[in-house]
């Protein structure tokens, strides 16, 4: 076999939407993070053993890869580059055994399609393609504000404090932060869900 | 197919066909107005989301404290209002976002949004209007 790093590194990472790039280091054992200039004097570590699924897609913040951890959380990797693809794919086959999936987010800027429950988040799809995901951790709340109306509440840091962890890590927001990560912080967002009427008349058919 | 039938009822509009497409503000995680592709990308959880503007239905603004609340409503069945022939308003099984609501510290900045948005609307049904006066 080739040479074989065993330590991968990356700058201009942003973990779970810091404030503050930093710098991701890969290995066999797992992977950290520490944000630029090393404010804190923390790093953020995490066992590969968690680690049970990897995506990349297209990000706010250039790319992102998205790790689904076996406690059900998942982690938010932001700023690769398109060129680094291939790299990234090669770190997680050997190093974890995981095949990078390349998920393309749709485009075409419809607001119907399918909402969806996974694992870790509700993905909202159009045409087989997700839109947007919902980590779990990130909503406060969720009501039936209607007929057919679903409120769904995000977590925000308290008091609009634009950091959600007191300044460590960079500013990272771990659970419940997520929303607080940017100038313009989403609070709210209701779907129209189609009755149920429809549903059980489908179920009689035998579905 | 079963998609063929309610997919040919309405129009084709797209906000983009590629990911570099985005404006490259959208890594500011903010509200972008993108005029061009007739668009409205908004940071969810780190993703920037398009919506086309013939999905909005309105925005409007609301002061509360130290926050500007942006709310957009987008158009969905149970409204009683939009063009229906857009979207599929009659399949049952579509689901809808029907409105995301924002909240920012810069009030003048969401004062500016939503008035982009209001006339990206007006815009983009004044076309609508042109175009069916043409075919009649």
């Amino acid at each position: 076999m080739s040479e074989r790093k065993t330590v991968e590194e990356f700058n201009g990472i942003y973990l779970d939407l810091s404030k503050q790039s930093g710098k991701v280091k890969f290995a066999e054992a797992g992977l950290a993070w520490r944000p630029a200039g090393g404010a804190g004097g923390e790093n953020f570590a995490l066992d590969g053993q968690q680690f049970t699924q990897c995506q990349w897609s297209r990000g706010a913040r250039g790319y992102e890869v998205k790790i689904l951890l076996r406690d059900s959380g998942l982690i938010q990797l932001d700023g690769f580059e398109a060129e680094e693809f291939d790299r990234v794919v090669k770190i997680f086959r050997l190093f974890y055994g995981l095949n990078l999936e390349h998920k393309d987010h749709a485009l075409k800027g419809w607001n119907w399609g399918k909402g969806e429950f996974g694992k870790a988040e509700l993905a909202f799809s159009v045409q087989n393609r997700p839109a947007f995901e919902i980590p779990y951790s990130e909503v406060s709340n969720t009501n039936l504000a209607g007929k057919n109306e679903v409120a769904v509440e995000f977590s925000l840091p308290a008091g609009g404090n634009e950091t959600g962890t007191n300044g460590h890590m960079g500013g990272a927001r771990t659970k419940g932060r997520k929303s607080g990560a940017g100038k313009d912080q989403l609070v709210e967002m209701r779907f129209y869900i189609p009755g149920t009427a429809t549903k059980r008349e489908n179920d009689d058919d035998g579905e | 197919d079963e998609n063929g039938v309610t997919q040919k009822k309405f129009k084709k509009f797209e906000s983009y066909k590629r990911d570099n497409q985005f404006p490259s503000k959208v890594k500011d995680l903010a509200i972008v107005v993108d005029e061009k592709a007739s668009t409205i990308v908004l940071p969810i959880m780190g993703r920037p989301v398009p919506f086309h503007i013939q999905t909005v239905k309105n925005a409007s603004k609301t002061d509360e404290g130290d926050f500007a609340y942006l709310r957009i409503n987008f158009l969905s069945p149970g409204q009683g209002v939009g063009r229906k022939d857009d979207q599929p308003f009659e399949d049952p099984t579509a689901h809808f976002v029907r409105s995301l609501t924002f909240r920012s510290r810069d009030v003048e900045r969401m004062d500016l949004i939503a008035e982009q948005i209001t006339n990206l609307r007006k815009n983009a049904v004044r076309r609508e209007q042109e175009k069916k006066d043409l075919e009649d």
